[in-house]
């Protein structure tokens, strides 16, 4: 277990099971129309970086449970592409929430850095 | 996790990604498999579409990178079905029956390493109350009245309406959109059963091979064995939601009016006993505390039938509604 990859990986993973969420909920919240699962992670890729830059697959359990948990809404719509697609709006319930997440966000990331500063 | 990870040569085509895919998630509950797959073929075949002028081969190495090879996908799907799993489990002393499959219960089991402290039978006996599934299959056996009907008249006229419309060319549609309706019907069922009674159902519709022809698609509607598994159990469900329906009715209806006797005769002056040829066998005044006592023990027992029928009723939907 002294790998430094191996924490590395365990740290990133803890990272990542919040602020997957958090993210997926921006980027729908700034959308100005419904998203499928593909287009939300190319967007995420498109931006992402650090945790978000993870495997996309498992964005779609996240989306699953966001809608499951009632901060989603989603309808499903026929593509040319391949099977019919599930399209995601966030509701009402998930501003809110997301206007919580945000702020607890932004506490945390701003005393993470205070405590971060002055390690070179 | 514990499961093994064979290092295998990249898929080529979406087909074989997705059988990949499949075969490293073998064991785990097929409920979530039908979701990972339909997941899967989504975001491949976007990236398909996407990157008009490459080749399958040449998309899918680049989804190992960015989506996930299919051992990869099968590690990231069963992680986040435990962490699901122990997220919803109930926190209720009687909710040690997490609905997960086998396979998962291993490592459900592993990782939520606590395990449930032995309580008494009386506790147990009792702490029926609080599991919502109780109410939730409580409720289920009354709600398959009305759709044992439905589901039952509908594949009977279906089926039989098609069958004589062979006959004539316009047999072929009509039985087509049968087919296709059986299986919408089909996950519909499936979120009521999970929705009730907290077995893992599908939440997306099976994957078919969109590679294939629409004949080659159509034909295996009929080799399908789900298909016709669907069928029966849509078949079963007239008089199985029957007798769940007498069995809940006649049960509550006994046990409640056992517990409440007593009250009517004092409230509403009502006389009370239980007649048997015209006599009273049960009207002296001494003999109301236990018909109390055998109402509110019918009660909790009638609870736990509930709470068993949804187990072997969700078991059940599982086999014939959910197979890969």
């Amino acid at each position: 277990m002294s790998d430094p990859d191996v924490h590395l990986r365990k740290f990133q993973k803890e990272l990542s099971t919040g602020t997957v969420s958090l993210a997926l909920l921006a980027v729908l919240a700034r959308a100005p129309e419904p998203m499928y699962g593909y287009l939300i992670a190319k967007e995420l890729e498109r931006v992402g970086d650090g945790v978000l830059s993870g495997k996309q697959s498992a964005l779609y359990p996240v989306l699953r449970n966001l809608e499951g948990a009632g901060l989603l809404e989603s309808h499903v719509e026929p593509s040319v592409a391949g099977p019919p697609r599930r399209y995601y709006r966030i509701n009402d319930d998930g501003r809110a929430a997301l206007r919580q997440w945000i702020a607890a966000w932004t506490a945390t990331r701003d005393s993470v850095e205070s405590v971060l500063e002055g390690i070179n | 996790m514990n499961n093994d990870i064979h290092a295998r040569p990249l898929p080529t085509t979406i087909p074989e990604y997705l059988e990949q895919l499949r075969a490293a998630l073998a064991g785990a509950d097929p409920a979530m498999i039908q979701d990972a797959l339909y997941d899967a073929e989504e975001y491949l075949r976007s990236e398909l579409a996407e990157q008009a002028g490459k080749s399958e081969a040449e998309v899918i190495a680049g989804v190992a990178g960015s989506y996930g090879a299919p051992e990869e996908v099968a590690e990231i799907y069963r992680e986040t079905e435990v962490t699901v799993n122990r997220a919803l489990r109930a926190p209720g002393p009687a909710a040690r029956s997490a609905p997960v499959a086998p396979a998962l219960a291993a490592t459900a089991a592993a990782a939520a390493a606590a395990p449930a402290r032995p309580r008494s039978w009386l506790a147990r006996f009792f702490g029926v109350v609080l599991d919502p599934h109780t109410y939730g299959a409580l409720f289920y056996m009354l709600l398959s009245l009305a759709t044992g009907i439905f589901f039952f008249s509908w594949v009977v006229t279906g089926l039989s309406l098609s069958m004589s419309l062979l006959i004539l060319i316009i047999g072929i549609p009509v039985l087509l959109l049968f087919l296709g309706s059986v299986r919408v019907l089909s996950l519909v069922e499936g979120r009521i059963i999970e929705t009730m009674l907290g077995v893992r159902m599908p939440r997306r519709p099976a994957y078919t091979d969109r590679s294939q022809g629409w004949t080659v698609r159509i034909g295996t509607m009929f080799t399908d064995s789900r298909t016709w598994l669907t069928m029966l159990y849509f078949l079963l469900m007239l008089p199985l939601g029957v007798a769940y329906f007498s069995i809940a009715t006649t049960l509550l209806s006994l046990s409640l009016a056992l517990v409440f006797a007593p009250l009517a005769e004092l409230l509403f002056d009502q006389p009370v006993g239980i007649w048997i040829d015209g006599v009273n066998v049960a009207g002296a005044l001494w003999l109301w505390p236990l018909t109390v006592l055998v109402g509110v023990l019918l009660l909790f027992a009638t609870l736990h039938l509930a709470r068993g029928i949804g187990k072997v009723h969700g078991a059940m939907a599982k086999h014939l509604l959910v197979r890969l």
